[in-house]
């Protein structure tokens, strides 16, 4: 039983604006392409484990698919509900990187306790859902900051005059959510899961950013982090090796055989494709040389398999995306939905240059996967839900002025 | 506008334009950043792997992706003249192991054996392939080290571990079983290669050459070196894609590069006729206590193709570091014992400061060095010599053209010579002098007075120029390997050419030539005045047989006249028949020459040799034939131990005699006899005795009759027998033929009339050959059956004879 639209509430009307078509269109292309890309690289695997060649792909299409149905029904939903449901999500996704220490896998096959099995869903990352769950609720938050109450010490508290300052001067604004950050980065960091936190942080902080918390913030905290990165990078044995390798791959102590072996094998793979690329389906790189090449390293076999070209169009189209991700957030109706949309793309932005970064050897290795692309069924189907959400957006943005 | 619902109650939340505009301009900031700053240095890093440096990573890639297996290409084969194979290839296995494929089958095997054990099935039927069990039985069949194999098997990581080149085929068969009864064939491999075979040994070694296995069969010496490109063919390639744990992808990017087979040469060699060429080295070389080994070459004097070369010392080229000739072994054991005797390399080796023991190694590898050398080398074409009295039959040859002798002028000769510029007289061979003689004469005595008038009436001038013109000035440009670019060593320019250097030169001394270059000179002197170029491929033709490149006799100038060549036949023929060559004459063939003993620098130390060619009046072959240094049987003697005359008329002539009658047979040349020409013996059976005899007068045998029948009942030599003319038939009347057997006697030493006496008593014929004719002091030496052999009566028995006392005259 529809209801006829006189009967709808104006929210209600709103909710059912037409959907951004360009934003749609591309995340549509990018899994298009992310699902065969998976096809292509994700075969020699499969054979090599014994299992139907297009095993890895018939799972990621069916994801796919289910996830574009899924974004579509997002998007339907006025996103507003999300504001309510935002300090559920966060709390479920804090509550699950706890359970995922004791219950989850994975420190067998990558090492990091990362994976969380649950009936129906089945096996999937808590810091996929931790990520949405600080950034909707960041930004429902800090959409209303203007409007906060600012509390204040009973005046005769000694500190009460430095409080109301710090307070005046934005000094006391962000702690609440340094702290949720503190507390879901000192989990992943459990797990561990480097990547993982650096992406929550950037998703959080991004929202944090635009927002209109004090710069000095970002000042400050990129200066920390700056001198973190550098103590860590000095320091640590552990980021030594790794920032040796990433000077040098050969230079891993087994002339590239040993933790320099993937990288070397993504550039073979990236170097290999040219200006055009060995054609379709013939990566030579990805039967058993380059681990990965359905995962993390899935863009370098399309490099090695579509060239720069293909390569360059592909960047292309996540720029767009990007682009038209912050289009939609400068336009937004509200507040929220701006800093949602806003931080849902920055990560999502990150996300692929960090992965890009990592194999073109720009950056040292850390495990970013693809947005679209890496093969892994629930991380599509939450990065679909992500794009839903934009989507949902971009239904209630105001029409133009008609002059 | 947002709205905000709070219980009952809407709120109009202001707009807040201020925080509006931050989160406007913060958002555009970021999408500056994040939308399109980031993605440039990703374009960037993209453009320089995939653009600029595309190849490097391609070719590294494409390396370890591709298993590049080569094919070899089978080498060419090399026949004689008449087809037969003197060189091949032949395909023949190294044993490779790789440890890592071994890891994986002994896992595999592992898994089996738990399987079954978990579900009761069969255990393997084959043992347990463990490092070790691979290892004693690999090592047992191959007759290698266990330890050793073990070793090439802790090297866990690799795939190539090669632990037997070019094993036999029943190697190579036993290693196969091995594999398949016992599943090894993931880790165990037979690598196909070539290996080149030489199926008549040493024959020609030095001609031919070798390969060196250990360097790809690359050819080293001889013309394995020289038609190396020609022999070797072209590798092919097969690369086939593989994935990251080394197995092949079927069907995927394989390219294939084929082989093409290496050609083949024809020589002009015949094995016959080399073979011929090294037992007669080799038999002179023994027979008259040679010490510095030898050389023949036969020579087709009408195309310039050479026919047989043999060098001595030689070698085995199936496996040419070996040393196997006596002489060099014997060197060789005598450094050993004694390495300071290799004065120079031990020396020098004190003198870079080693120890007297690692002088001691140096000079051992130095003098094995040496005699490896020596074998590998062919010095018919290295190196050179003086050619001594051969060297007149030029001369002759000159002097004739030029018209400045001819056959009805007389040389005297007093036993020396004084020549305008040189202040001691130069002596003739004879020092008591040939006396009055004509030109044939002067030649058949190798006469140097003669010889110095003939260069005089020659002058410096022409005699250089014939010197040019038959080519002793430049290489013989001979498709061979290692001949010198200056061809001998004129040492001579023409404007320092003195009239005692002309003096010398006239009977071939203190200059050098190369054997090949005198030889190729001869035959022009005798084939009508035509100088060849010599030749031994005639032949290149590819792997499928079709004829690449064919040789040409190639004239490279007339250098005296047909007429000029015939006289010099008729005088040359006359060494043989009666002058210092007649120890190499054969009856029935009419051979011509010339002697030669080459002094050289070194006391008692002369190479005989001798030059012939056959027959007289249409040579079919040249030959020449050169012992380097018999040794005297004592500091300055001129015979060796056994007594034989150091000269090329006593030594070089009687082994050219043999060579050329057994070449003469094999290229066909029919014998032609006078008197005593063998005739066959007619069957007397039932005739009666005056039938008899008259049957055996027309065949120009002679009768003795035996018993006292009426008719003939058996006779010795039976009907068909060949016999010499003149000899005696025995018919026996009635009587039974005796049918026992008679042993042949010892007629070493003895002049012909007694050893026909000594055989004809015994009822055996007598068939001589050799310098039958001449002189008082011819004796036999060496006899076709051997004393002491039972022959049946009627035999003939070939006995060669030679003149011991010939005079000195063999310069």
């Amino acid at each position: 039983m529809t209801k006829r639209r006189r009967d709808l509430t104006v929210l209600q009307q709103l909710s059912r604006g037409p959907i951004d078509i360009p934003f749609l269109m591309l995340v549509v292309i990018l899994t298009a392409i992310g699902v065969v890309a998976v096809f292509s690289a994700s075969y020699p695997t499969a054979m090599n484990e014994g299992l139907n060649p297009a095993n890895y792909f018939i799972k990621q299409a069916g994801f796919g698919v289910v996830g574009l149905v899924a974004m579509y029904l997002i998007s339907k939903i006025n996103y507003q509900t999300f504001r309510g449901l935002s300090i559920f999500v966060l709390g479920v996704s804090i509550v699950l990187l706890v359970l995922v220490l004791p219950f989850g896998y994975g420190r067998s096959t990558v090492g990091a306790q990362r994976w969380i099995s649950l009936p129906i869903i089945g096996g999937f990352q808590p810091s996929e859902i931790a990520k949405v769950g600080v950034i909707m609720y960041f930004a429902a938050r800090l959409s209303k900051r203007n409007t906060e109450k600012h509390k204040r010490l009973p005046p005769r508290h000694p500190l009460s005059g430095l409080y109301a300052w710090m307070d005046e001067k934005g000094v006391l604004e962000p702690i609440p959510y340094f702290l949720i950050l503190g507390v879901v980065a000192i989990l992943m960091l459990m797990e561990p899961h480097m990547s993982g936190t650096i992406l929550v942080l950037v998703g959080g902080a991004s929202v944090l950013f635009a927002a209109g918390i004090k710069l000095y913030w970002f000042v400050g905290g990129g200066t920390l982090a700056a001198a973190g990165l550098f103590f860590i990078m000095t320091q640590t044995s552990y980021m030594a090796t790794r920032l040796a390798i990433w000077k040098d791959p050969w230079n891993d102590g087994m002339n590239g055989r040993d933790k320099g072996f993937q990288i070397i094998q993504s550039l073979y793979a990236i170097g290999s494709g040219g200006l055009l690329g060995v054609g379709f389906g013939k990566s030579r790189q990805k039967f058993l040389y380059l681990p990965e090449s359905e995962n993390d390293y899935i863009f370098s076999i399309w490099c090695e398999e579509m060239g720069f070209v293909g390569a360059a169009i592909v960047i292309i189209l996540f720029i767009l995306l990007v682009i038209r991700g912050y289009w939609i957030a400068v336009h937004a109706r509200d507040r929220f939905g701006a800093l949602l949309v806003v931080g849902i793309t920055t990560l999502t932005a990150v996300q692929v240059f960090l992965n890009i970064s990592v194999v073109t050897n720009l950056i040292p290795s850390t495990g970013i996967s693809l947005p679209f692309f890496s093969y892994g069924g629930t991380a599509l189907m939450i990065q679909l839900a992500e794009m839903g959400m934009v989507l949902s957006v971009s239904r209630q943005i105001p029409a133009p002025k008609q002059e | 506008m947002a709205q905000r619902k709070k219980g009952n109650r809407v709120i109009r939340q202001r707009p807040d334009r201020r925080a509006n505009r931050t989160i406007l301009i913060r958002s555009l900031f970021l999408m500056a950043i994040f939308g399109l700053l980031a993605f440039i240095p990703l374009f960037v890093k993209l453009w320089q792997i995939q653009i600029s440096q595309h190849e490097y990573y391609q070719d590294l890639a494409v390396q370890q992706q591709t298993r590049d297996s080569t094919v070899t290409a089978n080498r060419g084969t090399i026949y004689d003249s008449n087809g037969e194979v003197l060189a091949m290839s032949a395909t023949v296995y190294n044993v490779q192991l790789s440890p890592r494929d071994l890891v994986e089958t002994q896992e595999s095997y592992q898994k089996a054996v738990e399987k079954a054990q978990e579900s009761g099935g069969k255990l393997p039927d084959y043992p347990e392939p463990t490092d070790q069990f691979i290892a004693e039985n690999l090592a047992a069949i191959l007759e290698l080290e266990v330890e050793d194999v073990l070793d090439h098997l802790q090297n866990k990581n690799s795939q190539y571990e090669m632990i037997k080149y070019r094993i036999d085929p029943e190697e190579s068969d036993a290693v196969q079983e091995f594999i398949t009864e016992n599943h090894l064939s993931h880790g165990i491999y037979l690598m196909p290669t070539s290996k080149r075979y030489y199926p008549k040994g040493s024959l020609a070694a030095q001609v031919i050459g070798w390969v060196n296995p250990n360097l790809d069969n690359v050819g080293a010496y001889g013309l394995e070196a020289q038609f190396e490109s020609e022999l070797s063919g072209q590798t092919g390639r097969v690369v086939t894609a593989k994935d990251g744990v080394g197995t092949e992808l079927l069907y995927r990017f394989e390219d294939y590069y084929d082989a093409t087979d290496g050609d083949n040469l024809t020589l002009t060699l015949d094995a016959t006729i080399q073979s011929y060429c090294e037992s007669i080295l080799q038999e002179g070389v023994e027979q008259f206590d040679v010490q510095d080994g030898g050389f023949c070459i036969a020579m087709d004097p009408n195309t310039g193709a050479i026919l047989g070369w043999a060098n001595s010392p030689t070698y085995d080229p199936n496996d040419p570091w070996t040393v196997s000739d006596p002489v060099l072994q014997a060197y060789l054991e005598s450094v050993k014992s004694n390495p300071a005797s290799n004065e120079a390399a031990y020396q020098k080796a004190l003198a870079e400061g080693c120890s007297a023991e690692e002088a001691a190694e140096a000079s051992i590898s130095n003098a094995k060095w040496v005699v490896q050398n020596a074998q590998w080398t062919n010095k018919a074409v290295t190196s050179s010599y003086e050619p001594g009295s051969t060297f007149k039959s030029v001369v002759l040859a000159a002097a004739l053209e030029e018209g400045v002798v001819s056959e009805s002028d007389h040389f005297y000769c007093s036993g020396s010579v004084m020549v305008e510029g040189y202040d001691d007289p130069i002596r003739c061979s004879d020092r008591d002098g040939h006396g009055d003689q004509d030109l044939a004469k002067a030649v058949a005595n190798s006469c140097n007075p003669a010889f110095i008038a003939i260069g005089q009436r020659l002058g410096a001038e022409k005699f250089y120029d014939y010197l040019e013109d038959f080519g002793f000035l430049g290489p013989t440009n001979i498709d061979m390997q290692g001949e010198p670019s200056s061809g001998g060593q004129i040492v001579w320019s023409r404007d320092s050419f003195t009239n005692v250097d002309l003096a010398v030169a006239s009977f071939g001394q203190r200059f050098n030539v190369t054997p090949l270059q005198l030889i190729t000179a001869a035959s022009a002197v005798v084939n009508g005045g035509h100088l060849m170029q010599p030749y031994v491929v005639s032949q290149i033709t590819d792997a499928d047989g079709n004829v690449i490149q064919h040789t040409e006799p190639t004239e490279i100038r007339q250098v005296v006249s047909e007429r000029t060549s015939e006289r010099c036949r008729t005088i040359l023929e006359k060494v043989v028949d009666g002058g210092t060559g007649k120890n190499a004459a054969v009856e029935g063939y009419r051979i011509g020459g010339k002697t030669g003993s080459s002094e050289t620098t070194e006391t008692d130390h002369t190479i005989v040799s001798f030059l012939g060619f056959a027959p007289a009046d249409d040579p079919q072959v040249v030959i020449l034939l050169a012992y380097d240094n018999p040794k005297p049987a004592y500091p300055g003697a001129n015979v060796t131990a056994d007594q034989w005359y150091i000269s090329g008329g006593n030594m070089a002539a009687i082994k050219a005699g043999e060579l050329l009658e057994k070449i003469l047979d094999h290229l066909g040349v029919e014998k032609s006899y006078s008197a005593n020409d063998d005739v066959l013996v007619p069957n007397l059976n039932g005739l009666n005795l005056a039938d008899a005899t008259s049957a055996l007068q027309k065949n120009n045998l002679t009768i003795r009759t035996v018993g006292d029948g009426d008719t003939v009942t058996g006779q010795i030599p039976a009907n068909g027998a060949s016999i010499p003319g003149g000899s005696e038939v025995v018919v026996y009347m009635g009587v039974d033929v005796p049918t026992d057997q008679v042993t042949v006697p010892n007629l070493d030493g003895l002049s012909m009339d007694q050893a026909k006496q000594r055989l004809s008593a015994l009822g055996l014929y007598l068939k001589a050959t050799g310098a039958t004719e001449y002189g008082s002091n011819v004796v036999a030496y060496d006899q076709s059956i051997a004393a002491g052999t039972s022959v049946d009566r009627g035999t003939t028995v070939e006995v060669r004879f030679t003149d011991s006392t010939a005079s000195g005259a063999g310069l």
